[in-house]
């Protein structure tokens, strides 16, 4: 169906990696967000989990 | 649309809690969560006296299940609340053909049936606004404190709660061919599909930390079992087809994480269905055996790398990575240029293993435990903390929120540097309306436009307070629907 087709964007994005393009190269993974969520990651109460108690479900 | 597996849906147990109030009960936030719902819906309707869950794809019926031990412990326990066990569930269906109720104090939200996989992802999301919406109307009503919600399975203490995976397949198969080429796949699926766990919760073993592939692999306690509750299984062997007994089965799976990178959930059920339609085609050969699915699962789910050594039956190894080349092969092999979303699927199923093989750092923008290990690493660096650090598991559940404003998924997306697969606008569409060519179709439009005239409603059909009834158990392709509406059309005008 014509909704929600992630293909549509895809084509206009960089190609991704050719399948057939498996031998080594150096990694080049920049991920400038990562240190902004890094701030959110500090507000987190560090006891969060310890309270954290759920029943059993399925 | 396969014509192999024609039908998929997702069901989503969602973790809640309330902040700031000690002793809150969850049952009362469950409920009032899911009544919460403004959405146009059929509430309380939902026909229980159509299910089949004691029925067995082995050919037997069970007397009873956990489930309905905790449905009695309810009763009795609970026998001072001024409503019933059946008032608690809040059964609503939504307008998007959707089912969304109070399941063992779980929101729990089920998608409609889906005839594809960017669909089912698409309705899988809508879930999650529907019930952070929910979730933002109660803490305006409530105070003190705030509701918060977790696409989540764990609670890191022991108690789990699902994520199922279900396929409409053919009965013409015996159960067990499913199962024999099923289970290789499905044990290590997880190296894309797993949601990343911090700690371990298997008993008798604490000598694990830091991170593992998935959350329910600790759970899995048999290859084979009826059971939800208990006895986790591999492939549950509920037989509840929810269609034509004799004609399809419904595969059950409950071993999967919720997982909050859509790209994640898209390979999942799309790797999934692809190794269905191959066994359903008869072309897949009965691959690799195992001799311990159970304790792989477990090992695998400890091992980021996908390399460590697994047992077969015929005394020699192979690792996770290499049974999913191997399916991966037959899947490229017998499946590609058939339509556009499996070769989608074929593609980022094979950059996905190759990027885990060779550069595994790069699935860190659409793999969920690969964006915790990353993320909770620079934290750790940061800070000076040890994976042992309370704080870090913390972390892992704050990954989880599904609050714009607080979840740390909610805040990568935010940045814009992972993966994206749907605009605003799709998943709004997919909040309002069902999807046009399943029978969710026709139950969304009943909600809207029939409200008021429901007497029960189910996925197998629709009574009317006129005595009418729309039987949907038979409307599996789009072929099926066209009929049904035509055939119906006089009878209901608003179809």
């Amino acid at each position: 169906m014509a909704m929600n087709d992630p293909l549509r964007r895809e084509e206009k994005k960089d190609p991704t990696p050719d399948k057939k393009d498996t031998g080594p190269s150096s990694p080049s993974v920049e991920r400038p967000g990562r240190d902004d969520i890094l701030k959110r990651m500090k507000r987190v109460d560090p006891k969060q989990s310890e309270n954290y108690k759920q029943r059993t479900g399925q | 649309m396969s014509a192999t597996v024609p039908l998929l849906g997702i069901e989503t147990e969602y973790g809640i809690i309330r902040d700031e109030v000690d002793n809150y009960d969850v049952v009362e936030e469950s409920m009032k969560l899911v009544r919460r719902c403004e959405m146009k819906s059929e509430f309380g309707n939902w026909a229980y006296f159509r299910e089949r869950s004691h029925q067995d794809m082995r050919g037997f019926n069970v007397p009873s299940l956990a489930q309905d031990e905790e449905e009695d412990a309810f009763c009795v326990e609970d026998r001072k609340r001024p409503y019933s066990y059946w008032e608690m569930k809040s059964d609503r269906v939504l307008e998007n053909g959707a089912r969304f109720y109070n399941d063992h104090t779980h929101p729990e939200y089920s998608t409609p049936e889906c005839s594809s996989v960017f669909q089912l992802v698409a309705h899988d999301l809508a879930g999650e606004h529907i019930v952070f919406e929910c979730a933002r109307l109660r803490n305006q009503d409530d105070k003190p404190g705030k509701v918060f919600i977790f696409k989540n399975n764990t609670d890191y203490i022991g108690h789990s709660y699902g994520t199922h995976d279900n396929y409409l397949i053919s009965r013409r198969l015996p159960f067990e061919n499913w199962v024999e080429r099923l289970v290789p796949f499905l044990v290590t699926r997880q190296l894309y599909a797993g949601a990343g766990k911090v700690g371990s919760e298997l008993r008798n073993n604490h000598s694990f930390s830091g991170l593992q592939l998935a959350q329910r692999s600790d759970f899995i306690e048999t290859v084979l079992s009826i059971e939800t509750m208990t006895q986790r299984p591999i492939i549950n062997t509920r037989d509840e087809p929810h269609a034509t007994q004799d004609k399809y089965r419904r595969l059950h799976l409950i071993l999967g994480d919720a997982n909050m990178s859509p790209y994640a959930t898209a390979l999942k059920v799309g790797t999934t269905r692809l190794i269905l339609t191959l066994i359903g085609e008869d072309k897949l050969k009965l691959p690799v055996t195992l001799e311990n699915p159970v304790e792989d699962i477990k090992a695998i789910s400890h091992d980021l790398t996908g390399t460590i050594a697994l047992k077969r039956t015929n005394g020699k190894t192979i690792t996770s990575l290499e049974i999913q080349e191997f399916y991966l092969e037959v899947a490229d092999k017998n499946l590609s240029g058939q339509c556009k979303e499996s070769d989608w699927i074929i593609r980022e199923w094979a950059r996905t293993l190759d990027e885990l093989k060779h550069h595994p750092e790069k699935l860190a923008d659409r793999i969920d435990w690969a964006i915790k290990k990353d993320i909770f690493t620079r934290f750790i660096e940061s800070e000076g903390v040890g994976w042992d650090d309370p704080w870090i598991k913390s972390l892992d559940l704050e990954y989880h929120n599904i609050d714009p404003e607080r979840g740390l998924y909610r805040g990568l997306e935010q940045t814009g540097d992972l993966y994206s697969m749907f605009s605003k606008d799709e998943v709004q569409r997919a909040i309002k309306q069902p999807p046009e060519d399943t029978r969710a179709w026709v139950r969304g439009l009943a909600v809207t436009l029939g409200t008021n005239k429901i007497k029960n409603i189910h996925w197998t059909g629709i009574e009317f307070t006129d005595g009418t009834f729309i039987d949907l158990s038979q409307t599996i392709t789009s072929a099926d629907l066209e009929h049904l509406i035509n055939s119906k059309k006089e009878q209901y005008p608003w179809l």
